[in-house]
C-alpha cells in the first residue's frame, strides 16, 4: 500500500472514531460559549411565597419546621444559614428557600440538572480529570492527524493547487484575523 | 481488519458498562494540609493570613450557578461566612454542593475595593441570580479577603 492510501485510511478511520468525541466537544462547545446568556448545566426555578414576618434577629433551629409548614413543606431540611440578621437560608433536597425575615418574603429555588447538557459540558470541560485528560489529549492528536491527513488528501479537483488551497487559507486566515482585531 | 475493529468497539463498550459513575467527592488538588483553620480566627485577624494557605472546613451556603467558579463557605459563628474562588473551568463546583459540609484549601487573598469595583461586582452577582441591585445602597469601598481555592471535598 502506498502512502497515499494509507494517508486516506488514517484519515477515514479516525474520522469515524472520532465522531463521538466531536459531537461532544461541538455540541458542549456551543452550550458553554453562550454561559452568559444561559445555564448550560442547570435548570433553575425560582419561585416566590411568603410567610408571617419575623423579627430580625437569630432564628432559633426550632421554630425552622413551624416556618417550613407556612409553606406546605413538611419534609425534614439538611441546614439552614443565616448571611445576616434579617434573612434566612434554608436547605431542602435540591431546593434553597431564602426567607427575608422582616417582610416574610420567601424565594424558593429549586434546581435540576440538564439532563443531556450537563454530562456534554462534564465531558468537554474535564471535570472527571484523571484518565479523562488521557482521552481528551489523544482525541486533540487526532484532530490534528486528522487536519495533517486532510490535507494531504490531494486530488485533481479539490487539490491544494485549486479549491482546496483557498479553503486552507481561509480556515488558517480566519482565526488570524480574530487575533489582529482583538488580541 | 473487521474483526479487529470489532473488538475494539466491543472493548469501549465493555469498559462503559464497568465504568462506574463518577460523583466526584474530591475537586482540584484535594487537601493537602493537615490543621483546619477557624473562618473565626481568620477573619479577625486576617492580614495575619493573607498569601497564606489555610484549610477551612463548614457548610457551603452558595455556589456559582453556571460556572460553578465560586463558593462560600461558613464558620462557627453567626453570619460568618467567606468566598471561595478559583479558576474558571479549572475547579468547577456543583450547585449540589449548597447544603453540604464540606472542606477547603486555598490561599488568603486580599481585595481592597473601591465603592465603583463593589457596586459592579455586586451588580454582577445580581444580575447572575436575577435579582434586583440598588446602586445606592453601595456608600463606600470595601476591604474584601477570600480565599484563592485550590482544592475541596464536599459530602455530597
Amino acid at each position: 500500500m502506498n502512502w497515499r492510501k494509507w494517508n486516506y485510511a488514517v484519515h477515514r478511520d479516525l474520522g469515524f472514531l472520532c465522531i463521538g468525541l466531536t459531537l461532544v466537544y461541538a455540541l458542549s462547545g456551543i452550550a458553554v460559549n453562550h454561559v452568559n446568556d444561559w445555564n448550560p448545566n442547570y435548570v433553575i426555578e425560582r419561585v416566590a411565597a411568603s410567610i408571617k414576618p419575623l423579627p430580625p434577629g437569630l432564628v432559633d433551629p426550632l421554630t425552622i419546621p413551624q416556618l417550613l409548614q407556612q409553606l406546605g413543606e413538611s419534609g425534614a431540611h439538611e441546614n439552614t444559614f443565616q448571611p445576616d440578621a434579617d434573612n434566612l437560608w434554608i436547605y431542602i433536597d435540591q431546593r434553597m428557600i431564602k426567607v427575608h425575615l422582616p417582610s416574610g418574603q420567601v424565594q424558593q429555588e429549586l434546581f435540576k440538572r440538564r439532563s443531556f447538557w450537563y454530562p456534554l459540558n462534564f465531558l468537554h470541560l474535564n471535570h472527571p480529570k484523571k484518565a479523562w485528560t488521557w482521552v481528551a489529549d489523544i482525541y486533540a492528536a487526532a484532530l490534528f492527524l486528522l487536519a495533517v491527513s486532510g490535507l494531504l488528501m490531494v486530488s485533481k479537483k479539490t487539490g491544494l493547487k485549486r479549491r482546496g488551497l483557498v479553503l486552507t487559507a481561509a480556515g488558517v486566515l480566519l482565526p488570524l484575523l480574530f487575533l489582529q482585531l482583538y488580541y | 481488519m473487521h474483526k479487529q475493529l470489532q473488538i475494539v468497539v466491543t472493548s469501549l463498550f465493555v469498559l462503559l458498562l464497568l465504568a462506574s459513575p463518577v460523583l466526584a467527592k474530591s475537586f482540584g488538588a484535594g487537601l493537602s494540609l493537615d490543621q483546619t483553620t477557624s473562618l473565626t480566627e481568620l477573619l479577625g485577624n486576617p492580614d495575619n493570613y493573607v498569601d497564606k494557605q489555610v484549610q477551612l472546613k463548614g457548610l457551603i451556603v452558595d455556589v456559582c450557578e453556571k460556572r460553578g467558579c465560586w463558593l462560600y463557605i461558613t464558620g462557627d459563628q453567626p453570619f460568618e461566612k467567606i468566598r471561595v474562588k478559583v479558576v474558571d473551568g479549572q475547579i468547577v463546583f456543583p450547585l449540589e454542593a449548597r447544603g453540604k459540609q464540606g472542606t477547603v484549601e486555598g490561599v488568603v487573598e486580599k481585595f481592597v475595593l473601591t465603592r465603583e469595583e463593589v457596586i459592579k461586582n455586586r451588580q454582577h452577582h445580581a444580575e447572575e441570580r436575577g435579582e434586583s441591585f440598588d446602586p445606592a445602597t453601595v456608600t463606600s469601598g470595601e476591604t474584601v479577603y477570600q480565599l484563592r481555592g485550590t482544592g475541596a471535598e464536599i459530602n455530597l
